[in-house]
């Protein structure tokens, strides 16, 4: 019986490549300004996030619209943990921040993934505008005026710190999606819940269990973002946009695939920085994404990434769009 | 008690709006099984061309609204193929492609709306504004008595030409069974063109109706896509019966919420009461069925 070689090329060369991506995002910082270190910290953000959200639609195949509920959960643990009279130190934050919003991923995930995709869909989105409206009216979330956070103003810090979760969370989905009997179970259920169920798949649990690791990714990114920025307000932590982005980005990269989501968030990010510098607001940038979104849908529904991997090949692509006209 | 009266009538005069509002919606999920989350964005459209036909050209809303219907019967006709095309793909899970692509569309008018028209908000005016009926304690204005007839004038109309047409049992048919309905004849992807194009310009109609009112800016979308949720999922998804009860229950929520308990709350307790219907009654509390 000959056993499986431990080393084939295609290995070789996909551990080459992604060494030499990492060791090119480690040394970045030293070859840019500050603004395009913001911009490539943002761009490692949005890719984490991303990620996250990738895990519930993608992968568990429930379309979630209320993922900036858990993004503000983040961003307004730790602003509140940091305000001067608790005055806790970031790092002290992110626990909390991440324990609250599993905490509310398995209370609301619990009853709402019983609920077949529409009305995940609906619930999630009335959840999230629930928690927008509650942070503009309560008291200890400064209101509708936000709240400001000590400014610590060392940006190689956010981009490590950004670096380090972002390289996590797609570490981690690697590990947990494409390398476990746990990708197995998720995969399953999207395709066919009955079937897993009968397989005897615990899915009510694969699936919060699911959308919980997903928030917990989501709100640790709320938690650096609300540092990074040292104000927010309940529209910039928890508005539509935010959702509006992880949902578009995913779709562009490639549902339900390791790298797409990471494609689709840089890709997009720039374009969105792009178009603020050169127009001064980002206001053009909601129509692009809505356009983006249909064109998706219509001609290349498994995303960007198809392109490079997989079985749609450019050419195919092309003879697809010929093929509608 | 007069306060208790006249929230009363608000809330009814509202909820005939939200009906005229969500009863397309309904009859989309029920032919085409989409959930369209445009529908907030056809209603700030809706608003935006009465705006415009006003400023413009002077046209009362009260009359443009016919224009409005006409002029989104054929946006909505127009994009209905794109929209059955989607929903009866071969992906993977179309029902979700679908639900994507009309997000895509939503985001599409919610920023262009932005883009073009920025976030200042726009109050249409009609010769009935500022205009009030009497009767004993309340005090109805006249713009809004009109508004909640000529909704129920529209959805009325769309009772009749569903159970009293041709075209209608070709409708009911398809919310029965697709694959039946093209056995006997029904063209399947025409009709669900139509209802689409009905549904928009219902939609815009109550669009008008709601920015006459209030006013009109480019969020507002997002609100009345949850409004038309709520009266959806409280009716049960794909029933237009159920809508006439779920539309003023959720009009009187609305004002009773705006009086009692003070306005800067009311989207919390809506959005609040969806979730839990969801919860607990996610088939709706009224039943299914066209």
């Amino acid at each position: 019986m000959a056993s499986k070689p431990v080393l084939t090329p295609k290995l070789i060369v996909r551990a080459l490549l992604i060494g030499a991506v990492v060791i090119a995002l480690t040394v970045l910082p030293a070859f840019i300004d500050s603004y395009t270190l913001r911009i490539a910290t943002g761009a490692l953000m949005w890719a984490g996030l991303a990620c996250a959200w990738n895990i519930v639609g993608g992968y568990a195949g429930y379309i979630s619209f209320g993922h900036s509920a858990f993004f503000g959960i983040g961003a307004y643990t730790t602003a509140i943990l940091m305000q001067s009279n608790i005055g806790a130190s970031f790092f002290v934050t992110l626990l909390p921040a991440i324990i609250l919003s599993i905490a509310v991923a398995v209370a609301i995930g619990g009853p709402t993934m019983r609920l077949r995709g529409a009305y995940f869909a609906i619930a999630t989105w009335a959840f999230a505008e629930m928690l927008l409206q509650l942070a503009t009216v309560l008291d200890f979330t400064g209101g509708t005026a936000g709240l400001s956070l000590p400014a610590y103003l060392n940006e190689f810090f956010f981009y490590y710190t950004m670096l380090i979760a972002s390289a996590a969370s797609f570490i981690g989905v690697w590990l947990l999606i494409e390398r476990s009997r746990f990708g197995f179970r998720i995969k399953a259920l999207r395709d066919d819940e009955p079937a897993a169920e009968s397989l005897g798949i615990r899915t009510n649990l694969v699936k919060v269990q699911s959308f919980a690791l997903s928030a917990a990714i989501t709100a640790l990114f709320g938690s650096i973002y609300a540092y990074w920025t040292t104000y927010i307000d309940p529209y910039s932590v928890m508005g539509p946009e935010i959702t509006d982005q992880m949902v578009v980005m995913v779709l562009l990269g490639g549902l339900g695939t390791v790298w797409g989501p990471a494609l689709g968030g840089v890709l997009l990010w720039i374009t969105n920085r792009y178009i603020w510098s050169t127009f001064g607001d980002t206001v053009i940038y909601l129509p692009i994404l809505g356009v983006i979104i249909a064109l998706v849908v219509l001609f290349l529904p498994n995303g960007l990434i198809s392109l490079i991997v997989g079985r749609q090949r450019g050419k195919e692509l092309i003879s697809r769009i010929l093929g509608k006209l | 008690m007069d306060l208790f009266l006249q929230t009363l009538v608000n809330g009814i005069l509202i909820g005939g709006i939200l009906i005229c509002l969500t009863i397309g919606f309904q009859l989309t999920f029920g032919v085409l099984h989409v959930i369209d989350f445009a529908v907030g964005g056809w209603t700030m459209l809706g608003g935006y061309t009465a705006y415009w036909l006003v400023t413009l050209a002077g046209i009362d809303p009260f009359i443009s609204i016919f224009l409005v219907f006409a002029l989104f019967l054929l946006i909505g006709r127009g994009l209905g193929p794109l929209i059955y095309h989607v929903r009866t793909s071969r992906y993977a899970r179309p029902d979700l492609m679908a639900l994507a692509f009309t997000f895509g569309i939503f985001l599409f008018m919610r920023g262009g709306a932005l883009w073009l028209w920025s976030y200042n908000s726009r109050s249409v005016d009609s010769v009935l504004s500022g205009q009030f009926l009497s009767l004993g304690p309340v005090t109805i204005p006249l713009m809004r008595l009109s508004a909640f007839l000529l909704a129920m004038l529209f959805s009325l109309g769309l009772f009749i030409l569903l159970y009293r047409s041709r075209f209608g049992m070709a409708v009911r048919a398809l919310a029965q069974n697709h694959d039946h309905a093209g056995l006997m004849g029904v063209d399947v992807k025409r009709v669900s063109a139509w209802v689409y194009g009905i549904y928009t310009a219902l939609t815009a109609s109550a669009g008008v109706l709601i920015a006459t009112i209030y006013s009109v800016n480019p969020s507002v979308g997002i609100r009345y896509t949850l409004f038309a949720f709520f009266v959806a999922v409280l009716a049960g998804l794909g029933s237009v019966g159920g809508v006439l009860v779920a539309g003023l229950a959720l009009g009187l929520l609305e004002a009773y919420v705006a009086t009692y308990i003070g306005a800067r709350y009311s989207l919390l307790i809506v959005f609040g009461t969806l979730y839990l219907v969801l919860l607990v009654a996610p088939k709706g509390v009224l039943g299914r069925g066209i």
